[in-house]
């Protein structure tokens, strides 16, 4: 039971030790994705569960700005963003996403690893699947070729190039690196209690393990008076 | 004054007998003695839905009943409520959960015979209880207002609208305007809860009925005396218990470890009236009457054929003509059953799949016979059917 | 769930089956100390388990937890839009804040003789305000108070009076139970307030310029830190 309770203590602080994948993920999603794409439903707070300090969401939520409503001459105002505040998006509304993006809009991140198709492995596949148009091949205007796709282009310019970052702990940035750890983060995204689910998961199933052997015995035991009343009947 | 309280403690139990009502009906309440473990689902199906109510209420004091913020007050549930992810996690896995337990809970009852007199009232208020758990589920499902709610609502009510005379005036009412929007959204919301409590309600007559008749048991037999029974507690509160255990461990695998198996991804986007996702599937625990809908080419046909599927079986205990209660005694629903079973499985599969050539087929078979089955076989199978030889008692002879 | 079931196996050593024979009494003999022990293993950790099931729930009553209002945020009020002896209510955390500007015949009512002996806490000994507010004016500077407004009472937000011709002094009086606060948010001892108005972190950027939220002269100040808001 102690560890029960300590398992369900810990549900808050488990998300703390997302490996480092996850958090070179972000710096990534931050230097580069977010231009364009958006976070809709995370908060600049939930990053915590990446491992990022208080300081350092402060310091990345400081660096945008929010709406705030109307100023007193009517006209919209912002002011800059809070750990509260969600991520959002990088343009101000849809039309200006469409506008940016030759009609389309960038798709959201929040839950990106669930609803693609392929999940995960097909966006760190896609990223790498960049290449030169073969020759005679023609592309349709403000489409780039990428093998990945099932018609072969893709609206979004290659995003990830070699060297394009640097990581703070010395990982070379690479484009297959970048990718792979996009990719974790956008697992974290979409599932951002995932190490807590299968943590409590495993000491919920202890538990029932205990309480089947205990209540296995009980049945037995109460249930064995009855065939020695009777042990002549077929029962 | 006729009685006086035999004891002290008499002071409650001459104003309300809820203690001794209590020991009668749960404690020393005579319970057939070799029920086997399919017995165990109707306890299953009360965990789950305890834990649906339960789960429910809280998530209900974080939703937003909007079409503006539905969809983020869901997200905000998974992402940042303190456990909220847990407490939707046990209400997601309840629904499939109490799905699965009341099918096998009724396919007990069909294969003993439960349904027979004196027992009909158990079943109609049984089925009953299906309808009224499908509807709750199905205005639930809207709530997150993600794409699959709102497609799937959208395709419900265009059913409901196709139906002859009341189906306009009762798509009207759910909606109150035309479109599926935040009024509509909010009537799901109102209708989910009152359909839930109200299931807690029909239970109770359930289960009144069941202490009035006594439960059946594997032979069809009643007991026919205090050697063919024993007390409910300790004996069925022990066997319960276990069965309990294993319940919930089956239950925590799916939301602790494979909870992608309850959701389909397409709800996790928010809902967009302009763009149908690719693949409409149901929820699994629908896809049988899913692909009967889509059996024939025909939408009112499809639409009587699915009601029709659910509404027979309130008719059973009338279909049934034979005298036998359990399918042990009887050889040829014996085998008539299992296929029954087989077909709602393969009704299931293929409402899972798109209607082309295999499935659209085996869906119209499985379909033709569940109505065989209920409507020709259980009249008629008496008829030719040469019954083993039933025991007296409940131990056979010795 | 299952600590229900459980707890009425709780009796189970005392209950007998329904036809008790010898072949069972001597069974229960045998064993009355293990069953015992085992009972009461599976009740308790049948309650345990069901007190862990309600974890969760009761947990999700906290909301989303560290998401409260209580950031460092701050606001800037322009001054030169209040008259003399007026006051305005901004948002500040939600909550209802007063700035007044005081005239010189508010502040000699502040330090009018016998007005001490009137008041519950005359100079600001409770911790009600950052350090730079614990003086005769409660405020950073005499002209300009900054109050919150929320009765210390029971939390309804109290009227100002204005000075008039018959009284020059203006004070706050709660609409909900006649609780009475001088114009430095002061209260007064015969009604039911126990507390002066709380004092907001407030820095004066410049004379008409007040920011809320931070406190220049008491930087260390938490406003969560107070006796009652």
């Amino acid at each position: 039971m102690r560890w029960m309770l300590l398992a369900l203590g810990l549900l808050g602080g488990v998300s703390a030790h997302a490996s480092t994948s996850e958090q070179r993920g972000f710096k990534v999603f931050r230097q580069v994705c977010s231009t364009c794409h958006s976070l809709d439903h995370v908060a600049y707070a939930d990053l915590s569960g990446l491992g990022l300090t208080q300081d350092q969401i402060k310091e990345y939520a400081a660096q945008h700005q929010v709406p705030d409503g109307l100023d007193e001459d009517g006209d919209p105002k912002t002011r800059v963003a809070r750990p509260t505040d969600l991520i959002g998006s990088p343009y101000a509304g849809e039309a200006m996403a469409r506008m940016a993006n030759h009609g389309s809009v960038p798709p959201d991140f929040s839950r990106r690893a669930m609803t693609q198709k392929g999940g995960v492995a097909w966006i760190v596949r896609m990223l790498q699947s960049y290449a030169e148009a073969p020759a005679g091949r023609k592309l349709p205007p403000g489409s780039y070729y990428n093998t990945a796709m099932p018609h072969g282009h893709i609206g979004m310019p290659q995003p990830l190039h070699d060297g394009q970052i640097s990581y703070e702990d010395g990982t070379p940035a690479t484009t297959k690196q970048m990718a792979e750890d996009l990719g974790a983060f956008l697992e974290w995204t979409a599932r951002p209690h995932l190490a807590a689910r299968h943590l409590v998961g495993v000491f919920v199933l202890l538990y029932l393990a205990g309480m089947y052997v205990l209540l296995l015995l009980m049945k037995r035991r109460v249930w064995s008076r009855l065939r020695q009343t009777d042990a002549s009947r077929n029962f | 004054m006729t009685e006086r309280p035999t004891h002290e403690a008499g002071w409650l139990e001459k104003r309300l007998p809820i203690v001794s009502v209590f020991r009668r009906e749960y404690v020393d309440f005579p319970m057939p003695r070799n029920l086997n473990s399919l017995w165990s689902f109707g306890a299953f199906a009360m965990v789950a839905l305890g834990l649906l109510v339960l789960s429910g209420i809280f998530l209900a004091i974080n939703y937003t009943p909007t079409m503006a913020d539905a969809f983020a007050s869901i997200e905000t549930i998974d992402r940042r409520v303190a456990s909220g992810w847990l407490v939707r996690a046990i209400h997601m896995g309840g629904v499939s959960m109490l799905f699965a337990t009341l099918y096998v809970h009724m396919g007990r009852s069909l294969y003993y015979g439960s349904y027979k007199t004196p027992r009909e009232l158990i079943w109609l208020t049984g089925t009953g209880l299906l309808a009224m758990v499908m509807i709750t589920a199905f205005a639930g499902y809207i709530l997150p207002w993600g794409q699959m709610s709102y497609w799937g609502a959208t395709v419900v009510i265009n059913a409901v609208n196709a139906v002859p005379g009341i189906g306009h005036p009762l798509a009207s009412w759910l909606l109150g305007g035309d479109g599926l929007g935040d009024v509509a959204l909010h009537r799901f919301y109102v209708l989910h809860f009152v359909t839930a409590f109200s299931i807690l309600g029909v239970i109770a007559l359930h289960v009144a009925s069941i202490h009035v008749s006594g439960s059946n048991n594997p032979t069809g037999v009643d007991p026919q005396g205090p050697d063919d029974t024993v007390p409910f507690h300790p004996y069925y509160t022990s066997k319960d218990g276990l069965g309990i255990c294993l319940f919930l461990a089956v239950y925590a695998v799916l939301i602790f470890f494979l909870p992608n198996l309850l959701t389909l991804s397409d709800n996790y986007v928010m809902a967009n009236p302009v763009v149908t996702p690719k693949d409409i599937t149901p929820e699994w625990y629908f896809a049988p009457f899913y692909a009967i809908l889509r059996a024939v080419p025909s939408r009112l046909g499809g639409l009587v054929l699915a009601a029709g599927s659910i509404a027979v079986l309130f008719a059973v205990p009338w279909l049934d003509r034979s005298p036998v209660r359990s399918a042990r005694y009887r050889p040829l629903l014996k085998i008539a059953l299992p296929v029954l079973f087989f077909s709602f499985f393969m009704l299931g599969m293929a409402g899972m799949h798109a209607p082309t050539a295999p499935w659209l087929w085996v869906s119209r078979l499985c379909v033709a016979y569940w109505y065989a089955y209920f409507l020709i076989m259980l009249p008629l199978l008496p008829k030719i059917e040469k019954t083993y030889p039933v025991p007296v008692a409940l131990q056979g002879q010795n | 769930m299952i600590g229900g079931l459980l707890s009425k196996r709780e009796t189970m050593t005392s209950d007998q089956p329904s036809s008790p024979s010898e072949t069972e009494i001597s069974v229960v003999e045998s064993a009355p100390k293990r069953r015992d022990v085992l009972a009461s293993v599976t009740v308790g950790l049948g309650c345990a388990g069901a007190c862990a099931l309600a974890y969760p729930f009761l947990d999700s009553l906290n909301g989303t937890r560290g998401e409260n209002a209580a950031e460092d945020d701050t606001i800037e009020v322009d001054l030169s839009a209040i008259a003399p002896g007026q006051q305005v209510i901004v948002k500040w955390r939600g909550w209802p804040v007063f700035v007044q500007r005081r005239t010189p015949d508010m502040l000699a009512a502040l330090r009018a003789p016998g007005l001490d002996q009137r008041l519950r806490d005359p100079a600001s000994t409770i911790m009600q305000q950052p350090k730079d507010a614990a003086n005769w004016h409660r405020s950073v500077v005499p002209e300009i108070g900054v109050y919150v407004g929320i009765c210390t009472h029971l939390g309804c937000v109290p009227n100002y009076d204005p000075p008039s011709t018959a009284d020059t002094s203006g004070h706050y009086a709660c609409p909900c139970h006649g609780s009475q606060f001088d114009a430095a948010g002061r209260a007064f001892k015969d009604a039911p307030a126990p507390y002066n108005l709380p004092v907001p972190p407030v820095t004066m950027l410049t004379p008409n310029r007040v920011q809320i939220g931070k406190s220049k002269g008491d930087p260390g100040f938490d406003i969560a830190n107070i006796q009652q808001i």
